[in-house]
Formats: structure tokens, C-alpha cells, sequence
């Protein structure tokens, strides 16, 4: 038979130890919305920079600037017919 | 008083007392129970609402707006998310204001007409540059808030602003593509529903109350490459003969894809505030011109259809003057007997008006309405023109004549373009589409292959050094095609004696079409024939589009009217150098070998660096080393 002391102690400690895994858990679960907001906008970021560097490689690679590259910098010009080779 | 009866007297009062209290409890218990049934019952839709307010957050985010991408899926136009400045009007100190003014770059009388308009919120700045905004906010000013809006980017700007078109601050397109296709390309914003802790932080989960959706992408069927090559061969042809303008339209004609599609002078789509409206118009589709002699190879085709004539049958062409009713038709060269593929290359107006007459109206008018002409082509773009024929029961023998060479008779770039690729498809109209995956369009037969054939004779041999449109033909390359020179109208209707358009329709190569090109040349002031003004810009984009899709010159001897400049200096000149530097490893081993020097090389792609740094000092034998870089 168990003591009424014991069992005293024993509910008394279960009550302690849910008190205290429920504030570990509220804190995890703060760290986790911190972290999960950080995360989100880091997303979000990475997604808006995306966007920027595919205007950015578009507008890099637009056919004028590479043509006037070519032919000014480069000194290139359109090919003899005996050059162009089925690729 | 007895004993007894004060005892009762107690117990009564003990009685009453104990009744009271009950009676108080019960009245407690009803008031708590009425309330509880008030809280829970009668405003527990309220109060749930007051309590989700506090708990969950909701905020919506918006979709940005889909790109359009060309056939190869490079980008021709995307949204960014870029900051904006607003303010709460009321709680802008006024000593704010000028330095305020003074970051957004705009006058402090105009920043305070905007915080005056409303007490609440305005915007003060949109659109604005992300340093601008970092300034403004580092001002730190009440009532000052950045906010975030999507911005549409063009990257190829002008060159293709006018089939693109733009959209409006709003986010919506206004004119081109972007308007056309706006439904398609408009995002859906979401609504997120976020829990939050007493705090106020949200907490981890939360739910879409409804999910946003992204634009779609619109993929069209345009070559960005070709599309710049012919932009830069219109604008090129247009500065060397000082013409107010043109249009150019490429198609293939097998699946009737728009591969290009360009108006000179452009507009920047990124920019579209700074032109006039009249300038966003795209003119391959909205404004029609008179054909002229490109429209004579559909008169031809219509003869032969009728069985009455043969490639080889002959016209006399009246040396160069012809009576039809009280009017009189000319041609620039005197003619005297001419086959048909000699009306086409000579381009005989008199010889096509007589053919005309021979077969009657009626065949020549189902012949230019079968092959496309007076109606719009459906590619899905606004503003189309449908073309203007004349009706059928106003057709005598003048305008019968007249439409027969091209007069008479309104068409759009894009029309004739459709036209011309019924005779690139052997006899096979398909319409013309504008969308990568669209299927093929509306496909029918509109004459046999036989005759689409003599008509492709007739046009390679009007490219011929003697023809017409000999300018258009690219080194190495067979070329299809035709010239056409015609009058504009002035105001009163008539014919302006100095003001021409100028025409060259073609497609290459001749054996089997890959593109069909228009280009329309308006009122050039240097030369005003088709083939001195229009076909070298055909020749150019042509001879650039061709090596670009894989197809290889058939033809290897240069012919003597032209003149290819070649990537290659000639062999002295490359011997001379001194430097390397910028050459490629293939040229530099060239120089070596003129030279007699060992070459040696580091990396790949193009020499950035050389040891020794001049190639004067070096003799047969010695060594140079050159670093290569990509």
C-alpha cells in the first residue's frame, strides 16, 4: 500500500515537472516562430534576389550588348559562308 | 417568555437566515449562469471574433506578376519587388518636409501638396530606387513608411517595346502583350492566417486562408536573338536612306510562328511615360500600307489557278504605257513581250493589270482573301486592322487593274507576311501565332502545290542578279522574294507625288523556307524602290538569322555586288601584329605560324596576358607564352 506521503510527492513532483516542460516547450516553441520567421524571410529574400540576377543576366545577355561587344571590343564580324558549319 | 419559546425564535431566525444565504447563492448561481449562457451562447460569435483578432493575424501577400519569356525561355519581361515611400499624412512633422523633399528629389511644395491631400494615407514616392529608400529611412521621420510594390523590367527595352507593350503603377498591363495577356499574367494575392503568442510573435504553423498564386508564364513563339537582328537591320536601313520610319515582321512559315516583330522607331517599355501614345503603337499590326508589286505574285498564282495561263505564257507589255477605261497605266521600265516569271522579276505593272483583266476580278479577290488579306489574323494582340479591300461589287476594270499590282488595296505587315508564307508552305495557309505552345493554327489549302511552286520559281529568279530584289540575297544563301514601291495617299485622297513606301516580301532559303520576312521601309528619302531600300535589310537580317539557326549557305562563292567584311584581318595584317593580347588562341596560333614563333598557352578562351609583352623583338624560333582567360 502506498504511503499518502508518497503519493503526495508524487503528484506534487508530476505537477512540477508538466509546470516545467511546459515553459521548456513555450520556450521552444518562441524559438522556434523566431526561427522560422528568420528562415521565411530568408526565403523570401533569396526569392527577390533570384528575380533580380535573371533581369540582371537578361539584360547582360540581351543580343545588342553582345553583338556591340563583339564587333567593338572583340572585332568580330558576320562569317564568310564557308565558315558557318551545320552545328 | 418562556424557555422554549425563545429557542424557537432562534431557530426561526437561524431558519430565515440559512434561507437568505441560500436564497442569495441561487440568485448568484442563476446571475452566473445567465451570464455564462450571455457569454457563451448569445455573444459567443463576438467575442470569438475579439478573441481570434488578439490571437491570429492576418496579412496578405501579393503575387508578382508572371514573366514572358521567348521560344528559348529568355526572359523579355519579369517583375521585381522594389521599395516605395508612403506616409501617414497627420503624423508628418511640417520641419520634416524639406529634407524630406530634398532625398526623394522632388520640391517641398509638391511634398506638401501630397501630405495635404489626404489626412491619412499617401503616397509620396513609388517605385523608387532601393538606395532612396535606405536615405529617406534613415531620416527616421513620424509618420514615414516603406512599402513594397512590384515593378515590371523589360530587359531588351526598346527593341521590342512595341509587341510587349507595359503596365501601369497599378500592376496591370496597358497596352501589347502585357495588356492582351493580362488575365494570364496577373498573379492572385493570398491571404495568411498567423497564431501569435502573448507576445505578439507569430508562432510557427499557420495556415493559407488562401493561397497565392504567381502569374503564369507567358512563353511566346518570338526569337529575342532574331528579333534584335532585325531590329538592328531596320534601324540601320532607316538611318542610311533618313526614312521616317519602318516595320519588320519574320515568320516560319511551317507552324506560322512570329519570330520577330519590330517597328522602328522603338519605344522603352521601362520608360513608357516619356513617349506619346501614338509612339506605343505597333505598327506591324495596326497601320496598314499599300503592297504594291509584293502583291503581284497573288495575282499571278490567282491566273494560274484558273487553268487560263501557264508559267511560260507571254504578255505584251505596251512599252511602258497602258490604257484601262480613262486611265492610264505606267511601268518604270518599258517592257515589250514577258512571260510570267518575267512580269514577276521585271515586276511589269501593265503585264499583271492585263492578266488581272484576263482572269476577272472575282478570282483575284478570292485569291488575296484566301491567302489571308481583309481580316485580322487572331494572334491575340488588340488593335489589329483588318486590311482594306475593296468590296467585291465596286471592282471595275481600273480597280481590278490596280489591285492586280498592289494599289487600291490596304494590307498589314503582318498580312502580307501570312500571305507570302501560304507560297513558302507549298499552297497552305496556317495562321500566324504568337504563343510558343499554341497549337499550330487553322490550317487549309489555298492553291495547289503546284502553282505555289512556279510562284517560288518566279520569286528566286526575281532575285536574281537581273531581277528586281537582287540586293536581297545573302552571300552563300537562295532567296525568294519581291520588291514593291508604292505611293502613299495624301490628305485629299489622292496619291502624294514624294512620299513612297517601300517593300521588299521574301523567304530563304528559296529550296525550303525556314523564315518569311517583311520589311516595310515609310517614305524613304534616299531611293524610293523596294529593292535599293527594303531588300538589303532583308538581305542583312537574313544572312544574320540563318547561320544563327544552324542552316549553312548552300551557295560558297561570294557574289561580286556584295561585300562581307570577315572576322579575320588578312594574313599580312595579322603577321604585323605585335600584340596578342584579345585575340583568340586559334588566331594567335595563326600569327605564330605566319611568324615562325612556338607559341605557348595557359587557360582557355582569350589571351589577357603575353610574355614578352611586344612581338617586334622576337625572331623565328623563340617563344612567346601567352595566359588565356574566359
Amino acid at each position: 500500500m502506498i504511503s499518502r506521503k508518497f503519493a503526495t510527492t508524487l503528484v506534487l513532483g508530476s505537477v512540477a515537472l508538466l509546470a516545467t516542460a511546459q515553459v521548456w516547450l513555450s520556450h521552444i516553441r518562441y524559438e522556434l516562430s523566431l526561427e522560422t520567421s528568420r528562415v521565411q524571410k530568408e526565403q523570401n529574400e533569396l526569392k527577390r534576389e533570384m528575380l533580380q540576377l535573371n533581369l540582371e543576366l537578361a539584360s547582360l545577355t540581351r543580343p545588342e550588348r553582345l553583338r556591340k561587344i563583339a564587333q567593338k571590343e572583340l572585332g568580330m564580324a558576320p562569317p564568310l559562308p564557308m565558315q558557318v558549319v551545320r552545328p | 417568555m418562556s424557555r422554549f419559546d425563545k429557542s424557537e425564535q432562534e431557530k426561526v431566525f437561524i431558519r430565515r437566515r440559512l434561507e437568505a444565504i441560500t436564497g442569495l447563492v441561487a440568485v448568484g448561481f442563476l446571475l452566473l449562469t445567465i451570464r455564462a449562457v450571455d457569454l457563451h451562447w448569445l455573444q459567443a460569435d463576438e467575442l470569438q471574433v475579439m478573441a481570434d483578432k488578439q490571437r491570429f493575424r492576418q496579412f496578405e501577400t501579393v503575387a508578382p506578376r508572371g514573366p514572358i519569356l521567348d521560344t528559348h525561355g529568355r526572359t523579355l519581361s519579369e517583375s521585381i519587388e522594389v521599395p516605395s515611400i508612403a506616409a501617414i499624412a497627420r503624423e508628418v512633422p511640417k520641419a520634416a518636409i524639406a529634407k524630406l523633399a530634398d532625398v526623394l528629389g522632388i520640391t517641398e511644395k509638391h511634398l506638401s501638396n501630397k501630405l495635404n491631400r489626404s489626412q491619412g494615407f499617401v503616397w509620396l514616392a513609388r517605385q523608387v530606387s532601393p538606395d532612396t529608400a535606405e536615405k529617406v529611412m534613415a531620416l527616421n521621420i513620424d509618420g514615414i513608411r516603406q512599402e513594397s510594390e512590384w515593378r515590371r523590367y523589360h530587359p531588351l527595352g526598346p527593341e521590342i517595346g512595341h509587341l510587349l507593350g507595359f503596365v501601369g503603377i497599378d500592376g496591370h498591363g496597358l497596352e501589347g502583350v502585357e495588356r492582351n495577356f493580362d488575365e494570364q499574367l496577373s498573379g492572385t494575392p493570398g491571404i495568411r492566417l498567423v497564431r501569435r503568442d502573448a507576445r505578439g510573435h507569430s508562432l510557427p504553423g499557420g495556415s493559407w486562408l488562401k493561397q497565392p498564386a504567381k502569374g503564369k508564364t507567358v512563353q511566346l513563339s518570338l526569337d529575342s536573338t532574331i528579333q534584335s537582328i532585325a531590329y538592328a537591320a531596320l534601324a540601320d536601313g532607316i538611318r542610311q536612306q533618313n526614312a521616317k520610319g519602318g516595320s519588320v515582321v519574320v515568320m516560319r512559315p511551317r507552324d506560322g510562328a512570329i519570330v520577330a516583330m519590330a517597328n522602328w522607331p522603338g519605344f522603352n517599355p521601362n520608360s513608357f511615360g516619356n513617349h506619346k501614345p501614338g509612339e506605343w503603337r505597333n505598327r506591324v499590326i495596326t497601320d496598314v500600307f499599300e503592297p504594291g508589286s509584293t502583291l503581284k505574285p497573288f495575282t499571278i498564282a490567282a491566273a494560274l489557278d484558273s487553268g487560263k495561263w501557264k508559267p511560260e505564257s507571254r504578255v505584251f507589255c505596251e512599252d511602258g504605257k497602258y490604257q484601262v477605261a480613262d486611265h492610264t497605266i505606267h511601268d518604270d521600265h518599258q517592257e515589250g513581250w514577258l512571260n510570267l516569271s518575267g512580269l514577276i522579276s521585271r515586276s511589269s505593272n501593265i503585264g499583271v493589270a492585263k492578266v488581272a483583266l484576263d482572269i476577272g476580278s472575282e478570282r483575284l479577290y478570292n485569291m488575296l482573301v484566301e491567302v489571308g488579306f481583309e481580316r485580322r489574323s487572331g494572334i491575340g494582340l488588340s488593335g489589329e486592322s483588318p486590311g482594306i479591300i475593296p468590296p467585291i461589287g465596286r471592282w471595275g476594270p481600273i480597280e481590278t487593274a490596280n489591285i492586280a499590282f498592289g494599289q487600291g488595296i490596304a494590307v498589314t505587315p503582318l498580312q502580307l507576311a501570312t500571305a507570302f508564307c501560304v507560297l513558302a508552305n507549298g499552297g497552305n495557309y496556317v495562321a500566324p501565332k504568337l504563343i510558343a505552345d499554341q497549337e499550330t493554327g487553322r490550317s487549309h489549302r489555298v492553291m495547289p502545290k503546284k502553282t505555289a511552286s512556279a510562284i517560288m520559281a518566279m520569286l528566286e529568279a526575281a532575285t536574281a542578279p537581273e531581277g528586281t530584289g537582287n540586293k536581297a540575297v545573302p552571300a552563300g544563301y537562295r532567296v525568294a522574294g519581291k520588291t514593291g514601291t508604292a505611293q502613299k495617299p495624301s490628305a485629299d485622297g489622292s496619291y502624294a507625288d514624294d512620299r513612297f513606301t517601300a517593300v521588299f516580301a521574301g523567304m530563304a532559303p528559296a529550296d525550303d523556307p525556314e523564315l518569311v520576312v517583311i520589311v516595310v521601309i515609310d517614305e524613304p528619302q534616299k531611293s524610293i524602290y523596294g529593292g535599293q531600300v527594303a531588300a538589303p535589310v532583308f538581305r542583312n537580317i537574313v544572312g544574320t538569322a540563318l547561320p544563327y539557326l544552324g542552316i549553312s549557305p548552300t551557295e560558297h562563292e561570294t557574289p561580286d555586288w556584295q561585300v562581307i567584311k570577315t572576322a579575320l584581318a588578312d594574313d599580312h595584317n595579322m603577321a604585323s601584329r605585335s600584340s596578342l593580347i584579345r585575340l583568340s588562341l586559334r588566331e594567335a596560333r595563326k600569327i605564330s605560324s605566319l611568324r615562325g614563333i612556338q607559341l605557348r598557352a595557359h587557360g582557355t578562351g582569350w589571351i589577357t596576358r603575353q610574355q614578352p609583352r611586344s612581338l617586334d623583338s622576337l625572331v623565328a624560333g623563340d617563344i612567346v607564352e601567352v595566359w588565356l582567360n574566359e
